[in-house]
């Protein structure tokens, strides 16, 4: 088996291939707004490092969010378009989860945050459990002094993670009992993508591209409607 | 077998739409997927909206399109996306979906520019139309009149200097409270009302540029004073006094030019007055005009298909680190 793993929530974009014997390649890059532009010479690039075909690609894995809307609707449109290509079935991971997982052998509360711009973040809680760690909230997006009460609230030694952390660090930093992970684990990684996407795989845990969404968490932003409006009636 | 066979897919803007098109100018099949109900509810495009519909769309459109077409993807011989101008989050969503699949059904790719598939879209009605012409492209989004002197050759000789000839349609109509989208609307709320209000006609006597925006103005008033008169005049006046400006200017482009004919592209051209007075004035001052199907008029993925194996003839594949450009411009 082998997985295509696709991941650009972040001002990151990233691919990796992989199987039974682990991550075989993989390439990141973090320019900001050059997603489309990366994407596809990457993909190419992983084929080639991993030497392996793109045909031979068994399932496609792609992470569905939440994240910056642009970016993440260039991976998730090429996922699909990959797994539609191969007729090959799709594993969707939240960009939570991602950023979560680098980090599960830790044995506080994880709580993962990614920056979803305009003062708020998306997050999300995990636990160790045997064998990994699993969330225990659903994705959620709030304002960081929110996020900040809520720790500050609970009795819970705190491992937070992500780049909503690093982004509003002013307001964790000094926090007790919060310990802010490293930026090096900012942002989700293609190659956890592809791990987690494997256990996934082996439940057969798929789902056809046609049923993968994108996990947004905002509607269709009433900013945008309203600066839209005022365009039409200048 | 066909040769030449082209898989086209255009989202710059408020339709997912997918096309089969053969050496640029035989459809074998074209599906458009419209939001435009999607987007009445706010009066008009919301770029976020429309991105989101965009991802849940484009595979399906791009499957029903094959199935339509009768082809297998080993078929194929380009993949080409609109990548400009448009909305970038539209954009990115139809370049993504055909680099990915010229990368796994390893096909060349190619990266079209929306305005010359408007100006292409004659094409795959008429592959022998004569050149020199001028084309009158009009849409919500685009006002421009093109001399089209060869292929792949072009001038643009006018544009507007405000609002687009379609964006004028939407605003007059959303102040009538008509709905949206207002170009269809007032079209047919016209073939009902008489053209007896002699509204302003922009710059008619002036170069090749457009303004439509003191023309909206004028209407917005003239309804403010004479709040009895009926939509139905208000309508057909305002339709006659784009339409005039319009023509006029087509027209005198393709005398002044030299040109053997002309076309119109763009949603705005598949306005019934606008087609009338195009067929009309043409015939005479000798010149030949083409009108295409009013679905080739409005954005399609067909015309993207025709200016696409026109490119690729010319200047080969684009390198898959292509991403989409919001204010391309027409190659000039
Ligand atoms: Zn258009």
């Amino acid at each position: 088996m082998l997985i295509l793993g696709i991941e650009s929530s972040t001002p990151q974009v990233g691919c990796a291939i992989g199987g039974h014997e682990g991550v075989l390649a993989s390439a990141h890059s973090s320019r900001g707004k050059r997603h489309a532009e990366n994407l596809t010479p990457q993909i190419e690039f992983v084929c080639e490092q991993a030497r392996v075909e793109l045909q031979e690609i068994s399932v496609v894995a792609v992470d569905i969010g939440p994240g910056l809307y642009t970016g993440l609707r260039v991976g998730i449109t090429s996922a699909i378009s990959i797994a539609f290509g191969l007729n090959v079935p799709m594993i969707g991971v939240t960009s939570l989860d991602l950023v979560a997982y680098p980090v599960r052998h830790c044995h506080k509360l994880i709580v993962a945050a990614i920056d979803a711009r305009r003062d708020e973040i998306f997050h999300a809680n995990y636990r160790q459990v045997p064998g990994g760690i699993q969330r225990i909230s659903e994705p959620l997006v709030t304002s960081p002094e929110d996020l900040s009460a809520e720790l500050l609230a609970s009795n819970d030694e705190v491992q937070l993670v992500g780049d909503g952390a690093i982004r509003y660090a002013d307001y964790f930093k000094d926090l007790k009992r919060v310990d802010l992970a490293e930026p090096g684990l900012a942002f989700p990684s293609a190659s956890s993508l592809v791990q987690l996407a494997h256990a996934k795989a082996l439940r057969e845990d798929f789902i056809k591209p046609s049923e993968l969404k994108p996990l947004y968490l905002r509607k269709p932003d009433a900013l945008e409607i309203d600066k839209q409006k005022r365009r039409v009636d200048r | 077998m066909t040769r030449g066979l082209v898989l086209a897919i255009e989202t710059s803007c408020d339709e997912t739409a997918a096309a089969v098109v053969a050496e640029g100018k035989h459809v074998l099949s074209s599906v458009v997927s419209s939001q435009v109900d999607i987007h009445a509810r706010y009066g008009g495009v919301v770029p976020e909206v429309a991105s989101r519909a965009h991802v849940d769309l484009i595979t399906p459109v791009i499957a029903q399109t094959l199935i339509e077409a009768g082809i297998e993807h080993h078929d194929l011989d380009l993949v080409a996306a609109t990548r400009g101008p448009g909305l970038i989050g539209s954009l990115l969503v139809g370049v993504s979906a055909a680099k990915s699949l010229a990368l796994v059904w390893d096909k060349p790719f190619i990266g079209v520019n929306h305005l010359e598939g408007h100006l292409y879209s004659s094409f795959l009605e008429e592959p022998d139309l004569e050149l020199p012409m001028i084309i009158l492209l009009v849409s919500g989004g685009h006002t421009m009149l093109v001399s089209m002197d060869e292929h792949l050759t072009y001038r643009v000789l006018g544009q507007t200097l405000d609002d687009a000839a379609g964006e004028a349609y939407d605003k007059v109509a959303r102040y009538l409270g008509l709905g949206y989208p207002g170009g269809p609307i007032i079209d047919k709320l016209a073939t009902s009302g008489q053209a007896k209000i002699s509204f302003p006609r922009p710059m008619i006597g002036e170069g090749y540029d457009f303004s439509f925006s003191g023309l909206k103005t004028a209407v917005i008033n003239y309804v403010r004073k004479n709040p009895d008169e009926l939509d139905e005049n208000i309508a057909a006046s305002f339709q006659e006094a784009v339409v005039d400006v319009l023509v006029t200017k087509t027209i005198r482009a393709a005398k002044d030019q030299n040109a053997v004919g002309v076309c119109i592209g763009g949603g705005v051209a598949a306005n019934s007055r606008l087609r009338e007075a195009i067929l009309d004035a043409c015939p005479k001052e000798g010149l030949k005009p083409f009108i295409p199907s009013r679905s080739y008029c409005t954005d399609n993925a067909a015309m993207i298909g025709a200016a696409a194996w026109r490119r690729f003839q010319h200047d080969g594949p684009s390198n898959l680190a292509t991403g989409a450009d919001p204010n391309l411009r027409i190659p000039e």
